[in-house]
């Protein structure tokens, strides 16, 4: 059935939903606002689906958007012309060297799975950050969802109190991660399988409970808003009221979790590891959510790594903080039993150009760019692929976007070749093609 | 130095190109002996290179572990002082294309370095930017910003610090104070012979915060010139974008009375175009100064401009200027810098790296 809602159609406009709106600034109501075609429910569960859940699989996935320089992290190229004035330095893996300015992740590079040879097709942002984030071109007008809406769906539970999709993202503005950001993340599989984003300020205030506000009275009004929110569903039988239903459910749920989105009541020492800037406070939030049950977390900054210009001038900055992040949050995760049940993955949508242009910055490059993972399903101290001396090609295993799905799919115990049962429209699967997964790097 | 006392620059002096050479790598900085007649320079590849402003032919005379950065002929005693990303500065007897010595001033790069006018002291500056903050302000260095060693020996003897990153200094004429600029802004300046802060202040123009985009800070003075008489300072670099990965903040000159603490002009608005300018020299006459660039949209990259503070001339020359040195009596104005890097062509690297020569015309 494809009945096409105006969301603002007999929508609830209650105080509970003004405050939903406070919460989730643009994505999420976007998200609500544009899942005109919502099936949620039908996509088949498998028993691969099931078994992930009952094992509390997470996923982290660090977005490094605006597309990270691989010269400058997991591919330097000193020797070359066109290397940059960084070095290389060795990691634990025997003649595997990363940029000077990851010691720490060169020091627990025997933890990590670094890929190469990336090499996509869309070259400017918009069309590679959806499709970095869906996995498969779009077929239009069906929206596939995103990642961490397919992992919501498959690791999430719709009862968990921890949302399950957060995006951390601090920078309101962003260009064209700002127009994927107001877009349709959860696409077919309906909006409550969107993000709940968070950006900027890490207490949740409005979403605590009023203080006079006694326990009974609580319970009671929850009560009756339920009774109310599931005869306005049953009385318009309609996907989309479902959807409005459990999004606000989302919104409750964020409420009754809200302290966890407060860093400071966090150790002052995790602060001073993972801070000052707001990329790594966030990352330390991701890592409390994941403690805490949610499956998925994707943690971003803008597009701060778009650097047409000074890009040896900002990636002095940016690459060391990201390394001691990723350092700081694999550790972490180890230390804290996590690391075998979280995927961690760090990726932007494309790479850089190995020239400079005149303004001393490198371009968009997306024939030969490297990511990099970690934790569950993933092999330990590998390196696979390869690009030219110069970086300016692939010259052995070239993988695209769906082989990078397939690979996060398999890792997390998901069948990458699920089919979407989706009424009338064609037949979509979770990775199109039958794409293989990156099986070097997959434990 | 102008070998003889050079002519005032007139109303109407424009620029002519009178020779172009091609160098393997950009070039970040450029030097020239007296005359002139040989020219040198620091480039990406590392290289400092001699080159015969005649005939464009080139050597190798000295070689940094990275990025070659700033150069200084000192012609009392003809030796060439070279400073790296490598945070090196080497001492080079050109002669004989030897590295006599070499120091290692900072654990980051050297930003910029320069010899003082009377020779006897070379300074340079460093830091990393690091974020130091929720808003990603600059951390505090764990090196001093700014080193002044003595030009015959290489001793250090003065050590200041300096929030980084430090990217730029300029001697007085009279070689008694060092000023540093960096990245926020923070002009410092020191009495050397003191051992003395005597002027501190920040100017917000030159820096940008990433209001879209990018959550961090951009920028600051890659340029200072103190005036002939000593008495003013001039700073070039680029102003503030709300997108600091537009790099297409307004080209900015400022000038400051600098034991006032006090801005006394700036480039007038109708003047400017946008894009990062890298360069600030004035003529030898004192009667003018010159400042270029990058040009990301308007007219020009390089333009002369009178002390007064009225542009005088002004040409986009197609490359990003880096460097800018008047030669010989102020006859002929040398523009270092290069064109964007290509793919290799039959597997070589087309050479980026460009000096231009002009002749100041009436």
């Amino acid at each position: 059935m494809k009945t096409e809602l105006k969301y603002g159609e007999g929508a609830c406009r209650t105080e509970d939903h003004d405050v939903h709106r406070r919460l989730f600034l643009k994505g999420l109501g976007t998200a609500g606002l544009s899942s005109l075609m919502s099936w949620s429910g039908l996509f088949s569960f498998s028993a691969f689906a099931q078994a992930a859940k009952k094992e509390g699989k997470h996923c982290i996935l660090l977005w490094l958007c605006g597309a990270p320089s691989q010269f400058e992290t997991w591919d330097p190229k000193p020797e070359s012309i066109y290397g940059g004035p960084f070095k290389s330095i060795r990691t634990k893996i025997p003649g595997v060297h990363f940029s000077e300015l990851m010691p720490r992740c060169a020091s627990i590079a025997d933890k990590l799975a670094v890929v190469r040879s990336m090499r996509t097709k869309p070259n400017e942002h918009l069309q590679a950050i959806d499709l970095l984030c869906r996995g498969n071109p779009t077929r239009e007008p069906f929206v596939r969802p995103t990642l961490g809406s397919v992992l919501a769906q498959q690791l999430g539970h719709l009862e968990n109190p921890v949302p399950n999709f957060i995006l951390l993202d601090p920078c309101p503005e962003g260009n064209e991660f700002k127009e994927f950001k107001a877009g349709n993340w959860a696409g077919w599989l309906g909006a409550e399988y969107g993000p709940v984003r968070v950006g900027g300020e890490y207490k949740i205030s409005d979403a605590q409970r009023l203080a006079d506000l006694t326990t009974q009275d609580a319970e009671e009004r929850e009560a009756l808003r339920r009774f109310l929110t599931k005869k306005y569903e049953n009385d318009r039988s309609s996907a989309a009221a479902a959807s409005h239903n459990a999004i606000f459910s989302r919104v409750k749920g964020l409420m009754s979790s809200a302290h966890l989105f407060d860093l400071d009541k966090l150790p002052a020492r995790d602060r001073e590891k993972y801070g000052p800037g707001n990329f790594g406070m966030h990352t330390l939030l991701a890592r409390q959510l994941v403690e805490n049950g949610a499956p998925f977390v994707m943690v971003a900054n803008g597009m701060s790594w778009d650097c047409h210009v000074y890009q040896h001038e900002i990636y002095q900055m940016l690459v060391p903080e990201v390394d001691r992040i990723i350092y700081h949050l694999i550790t972490d995760l180890e230390e804290r039993g996590l690391l075998d049940k979280t995927l961690v993955v760090m990726m932007g949508e494309f790479g850089r150009t190995p020239w400079l242009n005149a303004a001393r910055g490198r371009d968009h490059f997306s024939e030969a760019w490297s990511l990099s993972m970690a934790g569950c399903g993933i092999k330990k101290g590998v390196v696979v692929g390869a690009t030219d001396p110069d970086g300016a090609r692939v010259i052995e295993k070239p993988f695209n976007e769906q082989n990078l799905f397939a690979t996060i799919f398999s890792a997390l115990g998901l069948d990458p070749y699920a089919e979407y049962n989706v009424p009338d429209i064609p037949t979509f699967y979770r990775v199109e093609n039958k794409a293989e997964p990156i099986r070097e790097i997959l434990s | 130095m102008p070998e003889e006392t050079s002519s005032a620059l007139k109303a109407g002096t424009k620029l002519e190109l009178a020779k172009e050479i091609k160098l393997p790598t950009i070039v970040l900085a450029a030097d020239a002996d007296p005359a002139g007649a040989r020219l040198f320079a620091a480039c990406f590849d590392g290289v400092v290179y001699e080159v015969n402003a005649a005939t464009g032919e080139h050597r190798a005379l000295g070689r940094h572990d990275s990025y070659a950065s700033g150069v200084c002929f000192m012609p009392g005693t003809e030796i060439l002082l070279s400073a790296g990303y490598d945070g090196k500065l080497c001492w080079i007897d050109p002669a004989n294309a030897r590295t006599v010595r070499t120091v290692q001033a900072h654990q980051f790069w050297s930003w910029q370095m320069d010899v003082s006018p009377n020779q006897e002291f070379v300074a340079s500056c460093t830091g990393q930017y690091l974020a130091g903050g929720y808003k990603y302000e600059p951390a505090k260095g764990n090196e001093p910003g700014v080193k002044i060693f003595d030009a015959k020996t290489g001793a250090q003897i003065r050590a200041w610090e300096q929030l980084p990153p430090v990217l730029s200094l300029a001697w007085s004429p009279d070689s008694k104070f060092l000023a540093a600029a960096s990245m926020m802004g923070e002009i410092k300046v020191w009495d050397v012979v003191a051992n003395k802060l005597v002027s501190n202040w920040t100017t917000p123009d030159f820096t940008s915060w990433g209001i879209i985009k990018s959550h961090h800070y951009i920028g600051g003075i890659y340029d200072l010139a103190f005036s002939p008489d000593g008495d003013e300072l001039f700073a070039c670099g680029m102003g503030p974008m709300s997108d600091p990965m537009a790099g297409n903040g307004h080209q900015l000159w400022q000038r400051f009375d600098w034991k006032e603490k006090k801005k006394t002009g700036q480039i007038k608005d109708d003047e400017r175009g946008n894009g990062l300018m890298e360069t600030l020299r004035f003529h030898p006459s004192n009667s003018a100064f010159v400042m270029a660039g990058r040009l990301a949209q308007g007219k020009w990259n390089a333009a002369i401009f009178g002390t007064a503070g009225s542009l005088i001339h002004s040409i986009d020359n197609k490359m990003r200027v880096t460097d800018s040195v008047f030669l010989g009596r102020g006859d002929r104005l040398l523009l270092a810098g290069g064109t964007s890097q290509e793919p290799r062509k039959d597997g070589k690297c087309p050479d980026f790296g460009r000096l231009q020569i002009y002749a100041l015309k009436s």
